[in-house]
């Protein structure tokens, strides 16, 4: 199979580009309207577009709401839609410029955070002034996020809406903090790719037509999966001054391999998704301000432009790469994916120099990543299969929070843990042995991805643990069945030095919900395990109970709050299933299952998760 | 003493990028110096961009060009 390698060139003429006025505008009363900066920004906006037609790329050119009123822009916009069949679309950023503030009285311009009656006020207001000034409804349009209800509504309205930016990924309590907690782009827990959004919640993608929002949505920028779920989204994109942001170049040479390395990794992808790969590249014209951004001049800022621009380029003519619009873009996909079909991603860190490697998996149902320099451990965990519905925006419970909630997150919740006291959110196994106990998590590995039918499968190379007077080798495999809303995990014992020993393997997921670093209430949350027939419950009170059960069929957790049910089951008669609660300190919960194995025993146990009614 | 103001460029604090937080520092014309005003970092822009290069060292591969993204 031929693979294709697709990117979305977008340009937006920003008339008052976000960083422009405040920050390198110091110093002087703020003046949105200033001649100069609308000038400027227009003036950035046309050596975009120089620089990717000279590279023989076609763009997207996402008008914006004070673009409208700029007679220039809105020719520029039809002359390059004509030479270079540039789609003319329309994003929903960009709204600042002085009719917004005299019309709207705010300086809200993040078109989610807005009132759903304003949200309705504002798209008709944008998608009518687009009508008047080129005779046509767009095709594409988009935010740094945009949420389902205002999705919906587009939809409704407008239908010829076909594609739109929706998600920054991993952008949330992340780059908060980056920016001095002054960023409120909370959005965590979305797809890396493209995706058909579901109508109840854009971040979990439709399981079937019912659910199809009927857009297809693609994420802002193409993101490093490695450095941006540690580190600051903004800084590891396709982006090219996201990367000097993170100062990831060479200041004497002004070069930044990494850049490309990062496009590649993405074209690297199609193997694992039947021979697609995407990329997004979208610089607002802020990020090529005259006056510089932080420590990189005017000129470095346009250098990494015209490179990026150029990679793509010679990517083109060398057969590698298609470039597309947005709404062609969206047509192709339809055509190309089912909604069902997984977005499967297996990254390497290009940057640090560690190998790490994560793997990332999407699908309907769930959006995992499981981590082999812990033993393939899960590390984050969000059930989409709940398709929680979550209005954003004034006057909701959310005004700023579009995150997709998690159930295991290791940055905001340890992981595995390693301080003093409590527990960190993971899900893997420890193996015990006269006293000693090893947890997978210490166990670091590599993984080989292959597909059967519709499972995709993950391979970890076998690793060794050593107990003082036992070495056993064990290998995992961890399977995705398209549709299934499971994991299954099996662990294979492939040799013990003493092929008569029997170890204990201690199959486990401690987690809890939430979308920050901070803890939520679990007092509504209930444990049970089940062989069927019999229960044992723990109504979650900060306690720190344990039940257990012999031949448990499943342990399980419903969450009320993220209507989530998760849990573990095995098919092994005499495993033991347990729940365990926490307590203040720890508030979260353990599912697991505990049963001995021999050389060449297999253990499988299965995450299941499904809506709670 | 005067107020600070915008250096040449918007150098950020090496001590605060160090913990992933983009804080413009602000330039004294009489000290000659840029300072944070989140932190306790103080430096002249020589110091800023010496720092700037020490912040680098997490990025070890940040010069290599990669061929191979998997390790089948």
């Amino acid at each position: 199979m031929e693979n294709k390698f697709i990117v979305n060139i977008i340009h937006r003429p920003e008339m008052v580009p976000e960083y422009a006025e405040k920050v390198t505008g110091h110093g002087k009363e703020e003046d949105i309207g200033r001649k100069a900066l609308l000038t400027e920004s227009l003036d950035i906006f046309k050596t975009q577009q120089e620089i990717a037609h000279k590279n023989g790329l076609k763009t997207t050119i996402q008008m914006t709401y004070a673009s409208l009123f700029n007679d220039e822009a809105v020719e520029l916009a039809k002359a390059d839609h004509e030479k270079y069949g540039d789609e003319i679309a329309l994003s929903l950023l960009g709204l600042p410029c002085e009719e917004f503030r005299a019309k709207y009285k705010t300086k809200d311009f993040c078109i989610w955070m807005f009132s759903m009656e304003d949200k309705k006020a504002i798209v008709d207001d944008v998608f009518g002034k687009f009508y008047d000034r080129f005779g046509f409804y767009p095709e594409s349009t988009g935010s740094y996020y945009m949420d389902a209800e205002l999705i919906n509504y587009i939809k409704e309205k407008y239908p010829m809406v076909k594609c739109a930016v929706a998600t920054c990924w991993e952008e949330g309590p992340k780059a908060y903090h980056t920016c001095n907690n002054s960023w409120y782009t909370f959005m965590d827990g979305g797809p890396w790719a493209p995706w058909i959004p579901s109508k109840q919640n854009v971040h979990a993608p439709a399981a079937n037509e019912a659910e199809d929002s009927g857009i297809v949505a693609i994420p802002h920028l193409s993101r490093d999966l490695l450095a941006c779920y540690d580190g600051n989204g903004s800084n590891f994109g396709t982006h090219p001054q996201n990367v000097l942001r993170s100062m990831s170049y060479d200041s004497k040479t002004w070069e930044y391999p990494y850049l490309y390395n990062l496009i590649d990794q993405y074209r690297d992808l199609a193997k694992y998704n039947n021979g697609y790969a995407y990329n997004m590249m979208f610089v607002g014209p802020g990020w090529m301000n005259k006056m510089g951004r932080w420590e990189a001049p005017y000129e470095l800022l346009l250098k990494s432009y015209e490179d990026g621009m150029a990679y793509y380029g010679q990517l083109k003519k060398e057969g590698k790469l298609d470039d597309m619009t947005m709404a062609e873009f969206a047509d192709y996909y339809r055509q190309k994916k089912t909604l069902t079909e997984p977005e499967c991603a297996l990254w390497r860190d290009i940057l640090y120099g560690s190998d790490k490697q994560l793997f990332w998996y999407c699908d309907p149902f769930m959006r995992v990543c499981a981590n082999m320099d812990q033993g393939g451990a899960i590390v984050d965990l969000r059930p989409y299969a709940a398709k929680l519905e979550w209005p954003v925006g004034i006057g909701t419970k959310h005004v700023t929070d579009a995150s997709y909630p998690f159930l295991i997150q290791e940055k905001y919740r340890a992981g595995y843990f390693t301080h003093y006291a409590g527990e960190g959110t993971v899900r893997s196994a420890k193996l015990t042995y006269k006293g000693e106990e090893v947890d997978l998590c210490l166990c670091r590995t590599k993984a080989h991805f292959s597909q059967e039918g519709n499972t995709r499968i993950l391979t970890l190379d076998p690793v060794d643990i050593e107990f003082y007077d036992l070495t056993v080798k064990l290998q995992t495999k961890m399977y995705f069945e398209e549709g299934s809303s499971n994991i299954k995990i099996e662990r294979t014992i492939l040799e013990m030095s003493d092929p008569t020993a029997e170890v204990e393997i201690n199959e486990y997921m401690v987690a809890c919900y939430g979308t920050t670093e901070y803890s939520e209430d679990m007092s509504n949350i209930t444990l049970t395990c089940t062989d069927g027939t019999n229960s044992k419950e723990i109504k979650y009170a900060y306690k720190c109970r344990e039940e257990q059960m012999e031949g448990a069929t499943e342990v399980i957790s419903v969450i009320p709050e993220i209507e989530t049910r998760v849990s573990l089951s095995c098919e092994k008669k005499d495993a033991v299933g347990y729940i365990k609660e926490g307590y203040a300190f720890s508030p979260m919960f353990t599912l697991g299952y505990t049963t001995k194995l021999k050389d060449k025993e297999v253990f499988a146990t299965w995450l299941n998760l499904a809506k709670a009614n | 003493m005067a107020q600070s103001g915008k250096g040449k460029l918007n150098y950020r604090c090496p001590s605060c990028f160090m913990r992933d937080l983009d804080i413009d520092m602000f330039y004294d014309k009489e000290k000659k110096e840029y300072h944070c005003i989140r932190c306790q970092y103080v430096g002249t822009e020589e110091d800023v961009l010496e720092k700037n290069e020490l912040v680098r060292f997490r990025y070890k591969d940040a010069m290599k060009r990669f061929t191979k993204f998997d390790f089948d």
